[in-house]
């Protein structure tokens, strides 16, 4: 302790001494050469220069005097002989950064260290980021408000450097600043301020302008920069000032060559991941140098906070592995392979019906209904993106499907579907008041021209409603191009859209264009009829299935209110159809159909209210619940065990998605696929989906995907994911882990 | 409607994995460091007294390799507090191959002669179980050694397990040694007890390693 303090008066006296110098000597600018010719020869405790070879360090402020409770900046102003150099906060591959261990007086405080842009100092293979020549370290004073008019108060310190020519030397000195304590705003020391305007220009601005995210593919970071206008207009001739200065020691490798680039007005930068990090950071911070003058130095730089999206699998990555054509191909097969989904391939057949029906009637009819029948799912398909679009503007995490994490629409559905079966198997006709659904078009009409319209009108809406039965279903393909869709620009998520609409629509279009087809269909006769009620329990069992859906969502007592509507629905139709309908006599016909509406009414009443129903606790409230081999997903768990360099498989699932019900009792949950996961030690885990859950929408978005189901595969180790089908089989499972998880772990 | 069928499942399946594996198999480009889980790279340099040491030699034995430069102010910090033969003592009584590399070329930093090399051991109460040259930094760069001191552990099946700092303390002064977490001992703790290495990579910190120009 003694010699501390011995060294701390000594200290002192150099720094009154050079206080004497600094006054006396003329004005230097940063870069303009060194100060230990002139100063040195002054300083008594150059005797002590093995604590500081090669360079020196001292301790300034800006201003004369300090005014109590407003802060202040000083600096550490560090020289350093011709051609050795100190560190920047991330020093690169090695070397470490200045540091300032401060003793202030009671109530002081100090912020952090101000870097400026570092530059790149090489030593190949190895790069450090760093200064040369002389650099002022600026570091904001906070004093307490009540001090004394006219006291003074001493900040002391101790600064620890590392200074390099190849070799290094750790330096270190003692730091002490006299202030002058005064209520009077502070005047600025003409001596010193001009280096900390200096220092300050030099300082990384912070820009909103300057928009910026990264995209990791193994083993790289595309770091993807949009300067603002004029900027971009003078970097476009020369890029080859431009570069990348990670914050962070252990994100990127230094040493790689980044290759800036245009990418349109865009400017990419290829960073190499350091071969020492622990994973992939959630941003990617640092500084971008614009500008540098011949030395190397920088003159402009930025600071940079990229948020990283972490490029998912082969298939559905980027943008450069899956391009607008390829997604706009797999959008048209996805909308196809939707027609035969479970959920909308009876609304669908009865389409083809109709078709049979107004070939008959009225040659040529079933062109204009094909028509208006795509034109339905068309419209459909354009309301169900922009409704996307706009949640998405408004910052939700929305991703196909998401429709069915409401209660109230699946409730909806559920009655929708179950009017749907009673009226194929004849419990009603749907009226011409009535909202024409696909069914409507088995009505008689008693006018051609009427007919014409009104089947128009119908395919239209039949249009329209087997699209909202599909929401339900995703077909393979889909998934692939909605997940590229969502991250696009909105006229090419729409594009994707329109697409997928039209190969919804095109097997009928194709049918209806062309009667050679229709004709050599059976011709009309009781087998339709016998069709339809068929086809009323595909519906009735979709109804079972919502309603599972809206019981896990909403508990028992909810499931008994939508168990309700339904009583009470087939009731209003049973009212109508007994009473209301065009045989019976008006006064009570009309009663009859006031009656059947009230019911309606009250169903749809009930509905609401159960739809608003909350699971009690405790309770099965989610499709992951059902096997205790899963475990259940959160971000945090599944980066545990990535980390870990477990393998993971997780299933992104959802109570309402057929397909992945379906994928679960078929392959994943029988016994070889669950040996398979066991013998090759992978944890399982479930994401459910089935309610609104931000984190799943985000993980989802990671992998660039935005519906269920997803299957991904992390090999372990620092491994991309895999991503699996969304049709599985035993076979592609048990493939893929043979292929990607070692069995021996 | 009797000519329209459902595709079966399987047929469907087998289409779609097809085509999911259409665009083409993940390049996975080679990283300038070894991976970490991967074997580690093969290599075989002679000690300070001429003996060959080859990797594969120590198939069946734990091996930590330690990159050394006595010149370096942070390995100074680690020799002159014993705090690094405290660590080849402790792992090498159980067992552990523990190999000093020295990857400084003739002429710059850390570079001695193999006869000089020894007085220095002897100096320094050197404890690794050799020390070997690699004056060429061959070596080095295929460990992407950046600084001294850089720690590796490589498992009994030639497995590369930790790759990075000795500790969490980057600094040359000798009072950073105080409270510091040691990596490598926590990583070859876990390994050797047979848990996974919970952090199998870290920053390392040091000077550069000297490689020829």
């Amino acid at each position: 302790m003694n010699e501390t303090y011995r060294v701390v008066t000594r200290i002192v006296a150099t720094l009154t001494v050079v206080a004497v110098v600094l006054v006396t000597a003329p004005t230097r600018l940063p870069g303009q050469g060194m100060v230990g010719e002139q100063d040195k020869p002054a300083e008594p405790s150059s005797a002590a220069s093995d604590l500081s070879p090669h360079s020196d360090a001292k301790l300034i402020a800006e201003a004369r005097s300090a005014q109590p409770g407003s802060s202040f900046t000083v600096g550490l102003h560090l020289t350093l002989e011709p051609g050795w150099h100190t560190y920047w906060k991330n020093p690169g591959d090695s070397g470490e950064p200045a540091s300032i261990t401060w003793r202030l007086p009671a109530g002081f405080s100090a912020g952090e260290i101000q870097w400026p842009a570092p530059q790149l100092i090489s030593f190949p293979p190895l790069v450090s980021y760093g200064f040369f020549d002389e650099l002022l370290l600026l570091v904001e004073i906070s004093p307490p408000p009540g001090l004394a008019n006219g006291d003074t108060v001493r900040l002391a310190g101790r600064a620890d450097w590392l200074v390099c020519i190849e070799d290094c030397f750790p330096a270190e000195a003692e730091l002490g600043l006299t202030l002058r304590i005064s209520d009077a705003s502070p005047g600025l020391d003409p001596m010193t301020a001009p280096l900390f305007e200096t220092a300050r220009a030099e300082l990384p601005v912070a820009d909103p302008a300057w928009s910026s995210f990264a995209r990791f593919k193994e083993p790289w970071y595309g770091l993807k920069i949009d300067p603002p206008d004029p900027l971009a207009a003078v970097l476009e001739a020369d890029l080859s000032d431009v570069h990348f200065f990670a914050s962070e020691g252990n994100v990127i490798d230094h040493a790689a060559e980044q290759r800036p680039d245009w990418d349109g007005e865009t400017m990419v930068i290829r960073l190499a991941r350091s071969g020492f990090s622990a994973g992939i950071p959630d941003t990617v911070h640092g500084v971008l140098v614009t500008a540098r003058d011949g030395a190397g130095a920088p003159t402009a730089a930025v600071q940079i906070s990229a948020p990283v999206i972490v490029a998912g699998n082969p298939t559905a990555d980027s943008e450069s592995s899956l391009g607008l054509g390829l997604a706009l191909l797999f959008a048209f097969l996805g909308g196809l392979l939707l027609n035969l989904m479970p959920c909308v391939f009876p609304i669908l057949s009865l389409k083809v019906l109709g078709f049979l029906e107004h070939s008959e009637q009225e040659p040529g009819g079933a062109a204009r209904q094909g028509a208006a029948f795509g034109a339905g799912v068309l419209a459909s398909f354009w309301v169900l993106g922009a409704v996307l679009l706009a949640l998405r503007a408004a910052g939700e995490s929305v991703g196909w499907g998401f429709q069915l994490q409401s209660p109230l629409f699946v409730g909806v559905m559920a009655v929708l579907f179950f009017l749907l079966a009673l009226a194929l198997l004849g419990a009603f006709e749907f009226g011409i008041s009535f909202t024409r659904f696909g069914a409507g078009e088995f009505m008689k009409v008693p006018s051609r021209t009427r007919f014409a319209r009104n089947t128009t009108t119908q395919s239209f809406v039949s249009g329209v409603l087997a699209t909202v039965v599909a929401t339900p279903c995703t077909a393979p393909f889909m998934g692939t191009a909605l997940g590229w869709a969502l991250f696009r620009p909105p006229a090419e998520t729409m594009l994707v859209f329109t697409v997928l609409g039209a190969g919804m629509a095109a097997p009928y279009i194709a049918l209806s264009l062309s009667p050679g087809l229709i004709d050599r269909l059976p011709p009309p006769g009781r087998w339709m009829e016998t069709l339809k009620q068929i086809l009323a329990f595909p519906l009735l069992a979709t109804v079972v299935w919502l309603a599972w859906v809206f019981g896990l969502q909403t508990g028992v007592n909810g499931l008994a209110g939508l168990l309700g509507a339904l009583l009470l629905t087939g009731f209003a139709v049973w009212v109508s159809a007994r009473w209301g309908g065009i045989t019976s006599k008006p006064p009570g016909r009309t009663i009859a159909r006031i009656s059947a509406l009230a019911i309606g009414a009250a169903a749809l009443v009930l509905l609401v209210r159960a739809a608003a129903a909350v699971p009690e606790p405790g309770s099965a409230s989610s499709a992951a619940s059902t096997s205790t081999s899963w475990q259940h997903w959160s971000p945090e768990s599944a980066a545990t065990a990535r980390r870990a360099g477990e393998p993971l498989f997780i299933d992104f699932t959802a109570a309402w998605c057929l397909s992945c019900q379906v994928n679960e009792r078929v392959v994943l949950n029988t016994g070889a696929v669950r040996d398979a996961f066991r013998e090759h030690g992978v944890t399982t885990m479930k994401a459910d989906w089935t309610r609104r859950d931000p984190a799943i929408t985000g993980a989802l978005a990671e992998l660039e995907r935005s519906s269920v189901p997803v299957y991904a595969l992390y090999p372990g180790g620092e491994g991309d994911p895999v991503l699996l089908p969304s049709v599985l089989t035993k076979e592609i499972v048990l493939d893929a882990l043979e292929t990607y998880v070692p069995s021996e772990r | 409607m009797h000519r329209s069928r459902i595709p079966n499942r399987t047929i469907i399946a087998t289409v779609l994995a097809a085509a999911a594996l259409l665009p083409g198999q993940h390049a996975r480009a080679q990283s300038a460091s070894p991976s970490i889980g991967a074997p580690a790279p093969e290599f075989s340099l002679p000690d300070t007294y001429g003996a060959e040491h080859a990797l594969a030699d120590y198939r069946g034995e734990w091996v930590v390799l330690e990159w050394l430069n006595y010149g370096c102010p942070y390995v100074k910090k680690h020799y002159n507090s014993q705090n690094m033969q405290n660590l080849q003592a402790k792992y090498g009584d159980r067992g552990v191959k523990w190999l000093a590399i020295v990857s400084s070329a003739p002429g710059k930093q850390g570079y001695y002669e193999p006869d000089e090399m020894n007085e220095m051991n002897e100096q320094k109460g050197q404890k690794a179980l050799a020390v070997l040259l690699d004056p060429t930094g061959d070596v080095g760069k295929m460990y992407n050694a950046q600084t001294t001191p850089q720690m590796v552990i490589i498992d009994p099946e030639g497995t590369l397990l930790y790759n990075g700092a000795i500790d969490d303390k980057p600094s040359s002064r000798p009072a950073s040694l105080e409270g510091a977490h040691n990596y490598l001992a926590a990583a070859l703790d876990e390994a050797m007890s047979g848990e996974p290495v919970s952090v199998p990579t870290t920053k390392p910190y040091g000077c550069s390693v000297k490689y020829p120009s």
